[in-house]
């Protein structure tokens, strides 16, 4: 037994290494792709650097302006560098704003991470209560109208619903702030930032919400069609008991999986949210950065998303393999 | 009542169910939600390619006069901020919008057919690679994705944005495709045709068409509607279409000064005819996963 | 013969019992109907059935597939879904009734009054608990209060029951680490945790190969003996309801036509429907050249024809049976049958079925005749497939491998039928596929190993001497140049036929396109002018209507799907037929009606056949020679009847010996009366 644990251990650590060997290599890989593409767009970087100004310079000054961003030199040699200073944690600074991108994007990513992190929690526990209750009423009223509700809602694109639910409770009734993480001036206390929070959070949820509960729901289905149901209701357990124990546990492990894939999914809508509210988080950052080349910034942000995106691929691969495991 | 006891033997008996029966049933299947989905489909279709017999301003003007005109005799629709008349349009948007939907899902769908064949038909380790990109690509959040490729590409018209939105689109149909070729070429009739000599391209154009294209018109469908909505969102933030072109989302993306304005119209009518087709496509969609269940299952 | 003694006096004792006290009757269903509601409308999957059932009882539920067996069932035990409806009759269990519980109490007395074992082992657990943790969960239901201890000891107790040995370790295994038996096993010890008064059993032992059947069966028997409990217990297979029952219900199109004890259902049966079962059991072919086939098939349940449903089946179909269902009617105090035959005013009839009692005489008829087709064959005595050391290994993954098939060698002879027989996993179908050159041969001994084996390179010889080869016609079409040289004739002399599984059809072709693909292929000129022609001949041929023409598999029944199956074979007018398994997954008397135009087909073409089965049975009636298959290896070869009179490999004689033989209890003369 002893000698079958040690190899169990031995076997784990072989596979973390593994997962972790893919994972730089594919933040290596995605980050050349980044690097190349951006640099290869039509654009100019000194417009951001610069402003107008850089419409006006001289060939001397926009060489020398070259030289100081080091944009002067072939891709390759910029990508070496920039990994160089990579490495030693110094990604560069934004031409927008003139300071360390990871300072700006520091300022940001929290906003970003509250907003899209209680999404994500309502999401997940909410999408699990719904798709119970309407797998236990298969066909009736409830169930119907909630498949309703979420193919209706599936329809609907984020960014106008963000917008009827500002022109109703924001520009109309006056309830809530309609843009902003907090109201300007007074940043820190919590009952504002819940306030402004509630729109976003609204969105993003109600959005992912159904599709979720609607998958837990047809996987429950499915299992409960399974003959071991049968069987299990033939031995005298109650339907309750077979749902849990039996039918629930067995979807457990492919839900984890593919929540853990849609983090992404959920991050990346909350970007759109975050640019309809004005809600200072990554999504805006992005989307600026993409606007005004700003290569550094986006260099950042693009390897960031990334970084997340594979580590829960490597994630939902885990998971799902142990379930297959189990199976 | 003698006669009633004779051994009389088999008869062939009245059938149960004739032809048309069958027929009416068959018929009685197709939902009617579908159907209503299908016409009012057919009409934004259709007034989007002929509008330009019946719309009679030009949905480029600018009326500076009457500019955010709530809804009126002289404007169905009224006006938006720049005083351009939203009757109007609203059809010459939707005709570019469903446009770019198209185009968008051929380029996916021509990908995706490529991508998940190749992957079918390779050996295990390829196939596995190929997958694994896949699912990765599919996790990238798409819309993110599609503005930075966008903004990279630069001014964005019609068919750079049908590019990019096919580009990002292909996956999911991509991995339907590669189960299906596999699961087909597993098949009996297939194993059965090969071992009577036929090639490959009888059993691609015979067996594995027919069968995988059915279980992906579904998701070809569902791919216009994902398409008309990433197409409205970038251009509603600005990245996608610019203002000038009309569509149903750079419509939307005067909604800032339409929120200052209080200016409904301007938001909720072209969203609401965005909303309404798209809510079509799903219903086409689900109608077709409903069709092709039924047929598997009926085995 | 002792056993039914044996079993006779089992009975008298029950009955006995039965009248001692008045509760030994444990079930009584009266007037049960249910119905299925469908897009297509009500299913009436079981109607107006009665039946009674004593402690310590076993009662056989025959019918064919989509008869209404299940159903009844999971009627009793309210397991239907929820499109199932209760529409009439009653149900008590113990002298309770429970007809009108819902799921709240109901849930209260399964697995305590009744209990349930399904047919598939394969799903019917969880796979995501271990075996021992859904015993449990079975035992804990009843007894909520048990000890850890006690729950772990009564666990290992009903492992021990259904003979599971080492039961103490393979409480934490998984579902997926055991065999199909194992899992039956592992199911029945779930079943039985909570005591059940009455166990039914669903097709227990279909999924399973004849030797573990063998096995399950006598467990089932022996259990039933220790713990008294009444069971029913459905099956499709006659033989298997002989072996199992002391009282057997035919059931067809959801209703009870005849019940009876066994000796009264084999011995005198009443209904046309049961002497077509009887006579389809290969047992009854016996000296003859066709099996027997009740014309037609099931009816659906969807819309009933008036009168008997059976009627357009029956070739003593009465007018009446076109017009009123028949009552049941009573012949004793246990048999009863529903068939107008049996009404006084009806013609006497003779029930068709010659038992083996006078088969010494039809033997010799047989004996004869082979004497003459062997007389005839002895002209192209010529090999037309010649098997040699046939290996074929697949990779798991890259360190295990599986041999599928190891050295096997056989030859099937011009105008032979060679049957194949052996368990699931023996590596018949990959025979099949190497035969077709779908699987290339790739095990023997590699030339590099073989080197190695030897110590020394061997330069001169260039083929290593176990190399598979497999001659047809005397090319090896294992070589991949000589088979690319004879490709076309290959290919249109040798096909194939799967086993029905509706993947064997295209569902997007209609049956035309289906039966001439293989002319289409080879660009053959259709003989009888166009491509059509052709389809509607071979359809002509293997008996099915031309109204299928247009149609699309999926519309068709399992039989007929066969039929164009065997139709597209047939288009190429084949030297080989290579059919694996073309049967296995009919009802039995469709099965009959397949096998004999096999048969036929076989003498009208004569071409060579290598028929691929593990129904002993059906290979015994079909075929010339037989091989039998174990674990990859071909463990014995031999002419049909000698192999099956005096097998010798030791497995050959334990497959025999476990085949359920309904003749065994039908020994002796049978009553032909009225």
């Amino acid at each position: 037994m002893v000698i079958q644990t040690k190899g169990t251990a031995r076997n784990t650590i072989c596979i973390f290494g593994k997962k972790l060997f893919i994972f730089i290599a594919s933040v290596l890989i995605l980050s050349t792709a980044v690097f190349y593409i951006s640099r290869l767009a039509p654009g100019d970087p000194l417009v951001s650097y610069y402003g107008d100004r850089a419409e006006k310079m001289s060939p001397e000054q926009r060489e020398w302006a070259e030289e100081k961003l080091g944009l002067n030199e072939t891709i390759a040699v910029q990508y070496a560098r920039w990994l160089e200073n990579a490495l030693h944690g110094d990604f560069g600074i934004s031409y927008k704003y003139k300071t360390p991108v990871v300072s700006v994007i520091g300022e940001r990513v929290g906003n970003t991470l509250l907003l899209g992190g209680i999404g994500f929690l309502l999401i997940f526990c909410l999408a699990l209560l719904l798709g119970i209750m309407c797998a236990c009423r298969e066909g009736r009223l409830f169930d119907s109208v909630v498949c309703k509700i979420g193919t209706i809602s599936s329809c609907i694109p984020e960014f106008w619903f963000s917008l009827l639910l500002i022109l109703l409770f924001s520009v109309n009734l006056k309830w809530l702030p309609g843009s902003g993480a907090y109201t300007a001036g007074q940043s820190g206390g919590w009952e504002d930032r819940a306030r402004h929070l509630i729109l976003p959070l609204t969105v993003v949820v109600l959005g992912h919400l159904w599709y979720y509960a609607y998958m837990i729901r047809n996987s429950i289905l499915a299992e409960m069609r399974a003959d071991y149901v049968l069987l299990a209701k033939a031995k005298g357990l109650t339907k309750r008991r077979v749902l849990y124990r039996h039918c629930l546990r067995n979807v457990m492990p492919s839900y984890l999986s593919i929540m853990a894939v849609s983090v992404p999914h959920i991050l990346g809508g909350t970007y759109i949210i975050e640019t309809v509210f004005s809600y200072p988080g990554l999504g805006t950052l992005t989307y600026e950065s993409a606007r005004y080349h700003d290569y550094n910034l986006l260099m950042l942000l693009c390897l960031l998303t990334g970084m997340v995106v594979i580590l829960c691929n490597l994630v939902a691969q885990a998971l799902g393999e142990r379930g297959m495991n189990i199976r | 009542m003698e006669n009633k006891f004779e051994i009389v033997g088999i008869r062939p008996l009245p059938q149960g169910e004739q032809e048309w029966q069958k027929k009416r049933r068959r018929s009685r299947n197709i939902q009617k939600s579908s159907v209503g989905a299908f016409l009012i489909l057919a009409v934004i279709a259709l007034g989007c390619l002929l509008c330009d017999w019946f719309v009679t301003r030009d949905p480029g003007y600018l009326d500076l006069q009457n500019c955010s005109m709530p809804p009126n005799r002289d404007f169905l629709f009224g006006t938006d901020t720049l005083g351009r008349d939203i009757f109007a349009m609203i059809w010459y948007g939707g005709r570019i919008s469903l446009l770019i939907g198209m185009a968008a899902t051929i380029i996916s769908t021509f990908l995706a057919v490529v991508f998940g064949a190749l992957s079918g038909c390779a050996p295990a380790w390829l196939d596995a690679v190929m997958m694994r990109l896949a699912e990765i690509l599919l996790s990238m959040p798409a819309l993110p994705a599609a503005i930075l490729l966008q903004a990279v590409l630069g001014e964005a018209n019609a068919l750079s944005i049908s590019f990019v939105l096919g580009i990002t689109g292909w996956m999911s149909i991509a991995k339907v495709v590669r189960s299906e070729v596999r699961r087909i070429r597993e098949c009996e009739y297939v194993i059965a045709s090969r071992s009577m000599g036929g090639g490959f391209f009888h059993v691609l154009w015979k067996h594995l068409t027919p069968n995988f294209v059915s279980s992906i018109m579904f998701m070809v469908v569902m791919n216009v509607r994902s398409a008309i909505v990433a197409e409205s969102t970038l251009s509603f933030m600005g990245i996608g279409l610019p203002v000038e072109t009309v569509t149903w989302g750079s419509m939307l993306s005067l909604s800032e000064d339409a929120m200052l304005a209080n200016a409904w119209w301007i938001i909720q009518i072209p969203g609401a005819f965005l909303v309404v087709t798209l809510l079509c496509f799903t219903n086409l969609g689900n109608c077709l996963r409903r069709r092709m269940n039924r047929g598997q299952s009926n085995l | 013969m002792r056993v039914t003694t044996e079993r006779a006096g089992r009975r008298m004792k029950v009955f006995t019992e039965r009248h001692g006290h008045n509760m030994s009757e444990i079930l009584e269903v009266k007037n049960l109907s249910v119905s299925f509601d469908t897009p297509q409308g009500g299913i009436q999957a079981v109607r107006n059935v009665s039946f009674t059932l004593h402690s310590g009882e076993t009662l056989a539920v025959v019918g064919e597939s989509g008869c209404g067996k299940s159903a009844l069932c999971k009627a009793v035990m309210k397991l239907l879904p929820a499109s199932a409806r209760l529409e009439s009759g009653s149900i008590r269990v113990c002298g309770m009734d429970i007809t009108g519980c819902g799921e709240r109490e109901m849930h209260k007395l399964r697995g305590k009054l009744f209990s349930m074992v399904f047919q598939d082992p394969m799903t019917s657990l969880n796979p995501a608990m271990s075996v021992g943790a859904q015993i449990a969960e079975a035992v804990k239901v009843h007894e909520p209060k048990i000890t850890r201890r006690a729950l772990h000891d009564r666990v290992a107790e009903l492992m021990r029951l259904v003979e599971i040995d080492r039961a103490e370790e393979r409480m934490n295994l998984y579902p997926h680490h055991f065999s199909g038996g194992m899992r039956q096993r592992c199911v029945m010890a779930a079943a039985l945790a909570g005591r059940p008064a009455v166990l039914f059993a669903d097709e227990p032992t279909t999924a399973l190969d004849v030797t573990i059947q063998a096995q399950i069966l006598r467990l089932f028997r022996n259990i039933q003996r220790d713990l008294g409990m009444a069971t029913v217990f459905v099956t499709h297979d006659l033989s298997v309801a002989a072996e199992a029952a002391d009282r057997v219900a035919v059931m067809y199109a959801g209703k009870i036509v005849e019940i009876g004890t066994v000796e009264e259902i084999f011995h005198d049966p009443r209904h046309p429907y049961t002497w077509g079962l009887l006579q389809a059991l290969p047992d009854f072919a016996r000296g003859r050249d066709a099996l027997y086939a009740i014309p037609g098939m099931p009816p659906t349940l969807l819309n009933l024809p008036k009168g008997d449903a059976f009627a357009c089946r029956n070739p003593y179909a009465l007018a009446i049976d076109y017009e009123e269902e028949p009552p049941l009617f009573c012949i004793s105090d246990t048999h009863y049958a529903a068939t107008w035959l049996l009404d006084e005013r009806a013609p006497r009839i003779t029930p068709p079925i010659v038992l083996n009692s006078d088969s010494s005489a039809a033997e010799a008829v047989k004996r004869g005749k082979e004497a003459g087709a062997c007389m005839a064959g002895a002209a192209d005595e010529a090999v037309l497939l010649d098997v040699q050391h046939l290996t074929h290994v697949f990779s798991i993954n890259r360190r295990t491998v599986c041999k599928a098939v190891d050295d096997v060698s056989f030859q099937i002879k011009k105008g032979e039928i060679f049957g194949l027989i052996g368990e699931s996993g023996s590596g018949k179908s990959t025979v099949a596929r190497c035969i077709m050159n779908l699987y290339r041969p790739n095990g023997g001994i590699a030339p590099a190993e073989e080197r190695q084996l030897h110590g020394e390179t061997m330069p001169e010889k260039s083929k290593p001497r176990n190399a598979a080869r497999i001659l047809y016609k005397g090319i090896d079409t294992c070589d991949p140049v000589q088979f690319r040289k004879h490709k076309k004739m290959l290919r249109s002399t040798r096909q194939i036929i799967f086993q029905d599984s509706g993947s064997s059809l295209n569902q997007r072709m209609k049956v035309w396109d289906i039966i001439t693909e293989p002319l289409r292929i080879q660009h053959v000129v259709p003989p009888r002018g166009s491509l059509r022609a052709e389809a509607q001949f071979q359809m002509h041929y293997v008996g099915l209507d031309e109204a299928y023409l247009n149609r699309y598999p999926s519309e068709l029944s399992g039989g007929q799907r066969q039929r164009v199956a065997i139709a597209r074979a047939l288009s190429m007018e084949p030297e080989l037929l290579v059919a694996d398994e073309p049967v296995a997954s009919l009802d039995v008397s469709i099965q009959a009606q397949i096998v004999n135009l096999f048969r036929h087909l076989q003498q009208e073409h004569g071409f060579s056949f290598l028929f691929i089965a593990h129904d002993l049975a059906m290979v015994k009636f079909l075929c010339d020679r037989v091989g039998v298959m174990y674990q990859g290896k071909l463990v014995e070869v031999g002419e049909a009847e000698k192999l099956f009179t005096d097998p010798q490999h030791p497995y050959t004689k334990a497959l025999l010996s476990a085949m359920p033989k309904a003749g065994n209890r039908l020994a002796g003369p049978v009553r032909i009366q009225r």
